[in-house]
């Protein structure tokens, strides 16, 4: 099965490109099925609202007359934390509805379960626990509502306005729940949003660079993350002038090569002369492989690097990375000393 | 309802991947005959340099990342060579600059560090990070990876 498989994958250098990828694009093509997920929920609300025909929104309107909508409202109100929010509220406002238009019977309660939504568009109802409201509203404002929705129905939930409450009772409008003394209106959510992204993303940021948690405040990280990235391209820029130094050596010793070059590789995980016993020890391993049998016989002339790079990458799609982590280090580092060899 | 945001998601190669893409273009280099002339050392430091950055943007990030991929194009720029990208899920370069997305102390540091991390200048601030955190880890790891090759290869 690995010989095959190995043959089979010669082709080169595109296939393991398209593994990794493949990976992450299956990432990035979950979030966005997340994404389109999304708008469907309200999007009923929308389309529902094109329907309704103007006089039965209005009939809904002033039919929510106060008292019995107090008593309802007062019921609801009490529901702090419900676990379903959405499925809640329209239950409610359809047992609220269902109640005061006996008249209309049950044509009007069946219909407004889907326009319900689209009633709150139309600015009408008192709000409780209007989560899908804020969403609604959001969505008509800004693209990117899609965590706000989250983001507010987690604190909304939570923390009630006062002033709110009571214009529940006289006034008909919607609500958008919003923490105590802050601004409500659509720009203000959007930037509270985006303000609260950022951050998240700034506490991963925080958590890479060493030393960054104990600093408050965003401009100090900030000022500690760039410093990181110079610190980091710097570091890169003197490893390649040492490379650039070493490369051109002529005299290497090929098992000291090796050796030290497997155990630097391993990240002193092994000890190079652990690594020096076990590096036989892994050839016999994988003793089918096509590539160690070039290893266990270091051919005088020179190897073809087409012949060499190919298997090296054939292995490295086709098995685990568990065993042949090991066997992968000394397939590339025995480039390198081949590679001097032929320099000479 | 969760936000699509929530995972972000950062996951850079084994150290395996980085060292392979390294060594090899390192091979490729050493394959071309001005490579090793002695008088010209700037320029070899150079070609390492860009090698590097290359294989990492290769190994790590691929095509899917936004700073892989600027950097791909910068390179491949430099050596008049057309490189095209498979279509994207996403347009990415949409410019969505509007005026209450600025917060002004935080968009001066947000300038450096899109002067630093490479494609910087097309992304919103939020893409911006995390882009940010990706390109460290990658850096990091290819910092690591060189750092064994030089000291495998030092001067015993």
């Amino acid at each position: 099965m690995d010989l095959s498989g190995r043959f089979g994958a010669r082709s080169g250098d595109g296939v393991p490109f398209r593994e990794v990828t493949g990976l992450e694009s299956l990432h990035l093509g979950g979030g966005d099925e997340f994404r389109q997920m999304v708008p469907p929920e309200n999007g009923g609300g929308f389309t529902a609202l094109l329907e309704l025909p103007p006089t039965r929104a209005v009939e809904l309107l002033h039919s929510s007359s106060s008292s019995s909508s107090q008593a309802t409202l007062h019921s609801l109100g009490t529901l702090t934390f419900p676990s379903n929010p959405i499925l809640m509220e329209r239950a409610s406002r359809f047992s609220v509805i269902a109640t005061e238009q006996n008249p209309n019977g049950n044509i009007s309660g069946e219909t407004t379960t889907s326009s319900v939504p689209s009633n709150e568009h139309i600015k009408t109802e008192p709000a409780e626990t209007e989560t899908s409201d804020q969403a609604a509203v959001e969505k008509q404002n800004n693209r990117c509502g899609k965590r706000k929705d989250f983001d507010k129905k987690v604190k909304s939930s939570t923390k009630k306005k006062s002033k709110s409450s009571e214009e529940n009772e006289k006034l008909p409008y919607v609500h958008v729940r919003a923490r105590r003394g802050q601004a409500t209106d659509s720009h203000s959510l959007a930037e509270r949003a985006r303000r609260e992204k950022i951050n998240a993303r700034m506490k991963l940021l925080q958590e890479l660079v060493p030393g960054c948690d104990k600093i408050q405040g965003t401009a100090l990280v900030l000022d500690e993350i760039i410093n990181h990235v110079q610190s980091l391209q710097r570091q890169v820029e003197m490893l390649s002038m040492r490379l650039a130094s070493v490369n051109p050596r002529i005299d290497f010793n090929l098992d000291t090569i090796l050796a030290s070059e497997n155990g630097s590789l391993m990240d002193g995980s092994f000890n190079g002369t652990t690594m020096q016993l076990a590096w036989p020890h892994q050839v016999m391993e994988t003793e089918q492989s096509y590539h160690h049998r070039q290893l266990q016989q270091p051919p005088p002339q020179q190897w073809p690097f087409d012949g060499l790079n190919q298997p090296v990458w054939g292995r490295e799609e086709n098995q685990d990375h568990g065993n042949d982590h090991n066997s992968l280090m000394v397939g590339s580092a025995s480039l390198h000393p081949n590679q001097v060899k032929m320099e000479l | 309802m969760a936000s699509a945001d929530k995972p972000i998601n950062t996951d850079v190669p084994e150290k395996d991947v980085f060292a392979l893409h390294f060594l090899q273009s390192l091979s490729n280099l050493r394959r071309q005959n001005t490579f090793n002339s002695p008088e010209k050392t700037n320029d070899r430091v150079k070609k390492i340099k860009k090698a590097a950055y290359v294989s990492m943007a290769r190994a790590a990030g691929g095509t899917n990342r936004l700073w892989s991929r600027a950097l791909l194009r910068r390179a491949a720029k430099e050596n008049n060579k057309i490189v095209r990208f498979p279509r994207r899920k996403k347009r990415v370069t949409c410019l969505r600059r509007r005026s209450n997305r600025r917060d002004p102390v935080e968009e001066e540091e947000a300038e450096r560090l899109r002067n630093l991390v490479p494609g910087g200048g097309g992304m919103g601030t939020s893409k911006l990070m995390e882009e940010t955190a990706h390109y460290i880890k990658c850096l990091s790891m290819q910092v690591k990876v060189m750092q064994c090759l030089v000291d495998g290869l030092a001067p015993k």
